[in-house]
């Protein structure tokens, strides 16, 4: 799988851990799965995927769906605080 | 004078008029309303008004004082006259004195308005031909922005067209009657002209503010500013559900309440806040966790749920019940710097919480703010947020569409707005799908221990009995008058989007009307549970 360039996007917990907010990067990652278990080796994150979701170009999507060139990805834990 | 009060005597107008007297004015404007002599076709030999006293009084106490804050006049007041009148007598005197004349015939039409609108007096006709009957149900005692649906004289007074004014223009000193008793409180009246003023509000939004009933669930970080705002803007009736004691720890975020106050129930402290930010809304405190067994109880009669909860228990909880009785809940959650706004609508084809977050998501995964730490502000924010869609939502202006999710970083200042889908499989959808059957009819019923409470919730009475029982056992407050046999035929009168409360003997005809009407599209309908009877079992 060629690289391509996706930007990302961290949010609560995930942003605590990467120490960012968001960043652009480079990843041979084919779906959003595989980009979190990147990022996840990359950050040490503690949350599994099945307790976040990702949002994929501003639309909540599937850990399986295809990544492209460009597309702006979100993780969003759930967050409770009032 | 006193602002507003009953009389049984005849009024001396001349008397009344000299109460409004006062140098710093230079305009005065009066109403009269007279006792004509027939009515629809008939000829009225007399007629006879009762009043509901003590509602009464208070309501069109209220009255004046909106009139003089609204319009900024100087005395305002309001005699209405109860027991029997003859004709040509005067029913109702109003008076305005100001320093100009434009605000004293505003809040003089103001007021006459509002009494014959919200006042709950109702009058028996006596015919020539020997007959009576109680008439006054049949005005419409819907909200104050629906003006020609009552506009139309239908009762005794004349025309609004032909009122009898007054205006002297008298910029000079003379003798004036200083012995009167001027007893309008000094305590300012509520003003919504700021919001008023916005086109898509008007006194139509206002109206609908004020018909609505809303769940706070958390009166904390997040429901400090919701309940500012909600009572600010005239929200009539407000539940708040909190179980907790505000503590010091509380207080950066909480700035509503004071360190004296900690160790104090919270939902006990914003009631008195609300109170005392805006005494004309009912607001209704309850010391307790929103569980399971009470959910369903505490939302009874609310048409929105806030959720500014802090734990994932009760935002499944209410995301649970949103799906069950279709009640929108507008969910918030902050954490550290940043937080996230959703609306579940409830309905099947949108997306729920559920849909959005996995079966697994449950408290201790992610911090709250004890354990994460946040900045005040940040549910500040996000509290207003919620406050802002939530008038959105009860004035019918576009905001977050059903489902989607709104991310703030309050650090980068990045927003996103994420649009979920209903998910196929989704269990909270499935669940409620098989209990809807079951739960539809507890909706439709709705139990009050008074019509003033009914009312207070913001219901439209309608009367669906038929004439005679009317006539026998009038209703105590203003009601539209829809009988059984015209239910379908007349049912135009009414407003698909309306807040109806059915009326009858004992509840049982008025829940098949609800019924009907609701298959009519009509979805805000209820029935008034064990009818008239329930009520003067509960009284």
């Amino acid at each position: 799988m060629p690289d391509r360039i996706i930007r990302v996007q961290y949010y609560a917990l995930l942003r605590e851990q990467a120490g960012r907010s968001d960043e652009t990067l480079t990843t041979s990652a084919r779906d959003a799965r595989e980009l979190y278990m990147e990022l996840s080796q990359r950050y040490a994150f503690t949350l599994p995927a099945e307790m976040l979701r990702v949002a994929i170009n501003a639309e909540f999507g599937e850990w399986s769906q295809p990544l492209e060139a460009g597309d702006a990805v979100v993780f969003i834990p759930p967050v409770a605080g009032g | 004078m006193n602002a507003f009060r009953f009389s049984t005597a005849p009024l001396d107008t001349a008397s009344l008029q000299r109460e409004m007297r006062d140098v710093t004015c230079g305009g005065f404007a009066a109403f009269e309303g007279w006792v004509r002599n027939h009515n629809e076709g008939l000829a009225v030999t007399r007629l006879e008004y009762e009043a509901f006293a003590e509602l009464a009084e208070k309501e069109g106490a209220r009255i004046v004082q909106e009139a003089i804050a609204r319009f900024g006049v100087t005395r305002a007041g309001c005699v209405h006259r109860i027991g029997s009148l003859a004709l040509g007598e005067v029913a109702v005197w109003v008076g305005v004195s100001a320093a100009h004349r434009d605000e004293a015939f505003r809040a003089c039409r103001y007021i006459i308005d509002e009494v014959k609108h919200r006042v709950p007096i109702w009058k028996k006709e006596h015919y020539e031909n020997g007959d009576s009957g109680w008439v006054n149900c049949e005005r419409c005692a819907a909200p104050a922005a629906h003006h020609e649906e009552y506009a139309a004289p239908a009762a005794h007074e004349r025309d609004y067209a032909a009122p009898v004014n007054y205006l002297h223009e008298h910029a000079h000193a003379h003798d004036h009657d200083h012995d009167h008793d001027h007893e309008i409180p000094s305590v300012a009246a509520p003003d919504y002209s700021r919001q008023i003023a916005l086109r898509e509000v008007g006194p139509e939004g206002q109206a609908r503010l004020r018909a609505a009933s809303v769940l706070v669930v958390g009166a904390g970080g997040l429901g400090v500013p919701v309940l500012q705002y909600l009572a600010g803007a005239g929200v009539g009736r407000i539940g708040i559900v909190d179980a907790d004691r505000l503590e010091p720890s509380n207080l950066h975020r909480q700035t509503w309440y004071a360190l004296a106050d900690c160790g104090l129930e919270k939902s006990t402290l914003a009631a008195e806040r609300v109170r005392a930010l805006n005494p004309e809304v009912r607001v209704e405190p309850h010391a307790l966790h929103l569980d399971a067994n009470n959910a369903d109880r505490l939302a009874a009669g609310h048409d929105l749920i806030l959720d500014c909860s802090d734990n994932f228990a009760t935002k499944f909880l209410l995301n649970d019940l949103a799906l069950r009785t279709r009640k929108p809940v507008l969910f918030a959650s902050v954490y550290q710097y940043e937080g996230q706004l959703q609306v579940v609508r409830g309905d099947e084809a949108t997306a729920c919480l559920r849909c959005v977050w996995p079966e697994a998501t449950r408290d201790g995964l992610v911090g709250n703010c004890a354990e994460a730490g946040v900045l005040g502000p940040v549910p500040g924010v996000f509290g207003s947020l919620q406050a802002l869609e939530a008038l959105k939502l009860l004035l019918g202006l576009p905001g977050l569409e059903p489902g989607e999710m709104l991310i703030f970083d309050l650090v980068s200042l990045n927003t996103q707005r994420l649009r979920a889908r209903r998910t196929p499989d989704c269990d909270a959808h499935r669940r409620a799908g098989q209990s809807a059957a079951t739960l539809s009819p507890l909706e439709l019923e709705v139990q009050f221990g008074s019509l003033a409470e009914a009312q207070a919730a913001g219901f439209t009475f309608v009367d669906v009995r038929d004439s005679r029982e009317r006539a026998d056992d009038p209703l105590p407050s203003l009601a539209l008058c829809l009988p059984m046999s015209k239910l379908l035929t007349d049912a135009a009168m009414l407003d698909t989007g309306g807040r109806y409360l059915l009326i009858c003997a004992t509840g049982k005809r008025s829940a098949a009307a609800a019924d009907l009407l609701r298959s009519q599209g009509f979805r805000e309908c209820r029935s008034l549970r064990g009818g008239i009877k329930g009520l003067k079992a509960s009284a």
